[in-house]
């Protein structure tokens, strides 16, 4: 898996790249973490996502969970095919604020 | 890993890994059970989602039974066969405590036990047996032909 950050704006874009499972998932914990406090909103590409498991939806998942106690928004984008089938299977697609570009994610909710 | 022709007619492919508990080891098994299912018949999304069943079962073994231990044993017997695919995983860590298992509400936002969840909701059958030789984990996924 590979991780990486750009600003757009004021926003913190994250693109995540491969696959985010049991050995992988803690890098982009690590790295949402320490995004947070330091940008309004934080956005994660997850388009080029081959695979992600429990352990990735969960991270996802304590990241939203941190960010709803701060002035700040978390926003996933361009779901591949595997993440919106684990997404599915796991019925969490309507936790978080899901949209299809970069550009609806950096759009204020 | 060791691959055979079965001498049973009911399965005409097995596969059998032996790895050590790492998750390193677990995309070379994803390629392997992706492949074993799309032999058998299903489509890509169904595919996906057994695939992600058998990742889950032994993250969860790599996680709870050996509680992130790198260096124990987990042996994966897989049976693919005309219209079904069985999976058998075996460990000698920690017996899973089967009263806490699947007890996670649908659609909610708590963090733990999604991967049960998953296996439970993908395979058609699953069982967790703690034996002289180690936990077994059995799940088995039949195909349902259309016409």
């Amino acid at each position: 898996m590979t991780i990486s950050v750009r600003e757009s704006g004021t926003a913190q874009v994250v693109e995540v790249e491969g696959d985010v499972d049991l050995g992988t998932s803690p890098n982009l914990r690590r790295t949402l973490f320490d995004l947070m406090n330091k940008t309004p909103k934080l956005a994660v590409n997850l388009q080029k996502v081959r695979y992600i498991d429990s352990s990735g939806i969960a991270t996802l998942i304590e990241v939203l969970k941190s960010t709803q106690r701060l002035p700040m928004e978390f926003v996933l984008f361009g779901l591949s095919p595997a993440v919106q089938n684990a997404f599915r299977l796991t019925h969490v697609n309507r936790i978080f604020r899901i949209v299809d570009t970069e550009e609806q994610a950096l759009t204020p909710a | 890993m060791s691959t055979q022709g079965a001498a049973s007619t009911d399965f005409s492919i097995q596969v059998t890994f032996e790895m050590l508990s790492q998750a390193c080891c677990l995309p070379i098994v994803r390629a392997t059970v992706a492949q074993l299912a799309a032999t058998v018949g299903w489509t890509e999304s169904e595919t996906r989602c057994i695939t992600m069943a058998v990742d889950e079962a032994l993250a969860n073994v790599i996680r709870h039974a050996y509680h992130g231990r790198t260096d124990a044993l987990i042996q994966m017997h897989c049976r693919a066969g005309e219209d079904q695919l069985e999976i058998r995983i075996r460990d000698t860590g920690d017996a899973p405590d089967i009263s806490r298992i699947c007890a996670r509400e649908v659609g909610c936002d708590r963090i733990g036990g999604l991967g049960t969840h998953i296996i439970r909701d993908v395979m058609d059958t699953v069982s967790y047996e703690s034996r002289q030789d180690g936990n077994w984990f059995t799940a088995v996924k039949r195909l349902r032909r259309q016409g």
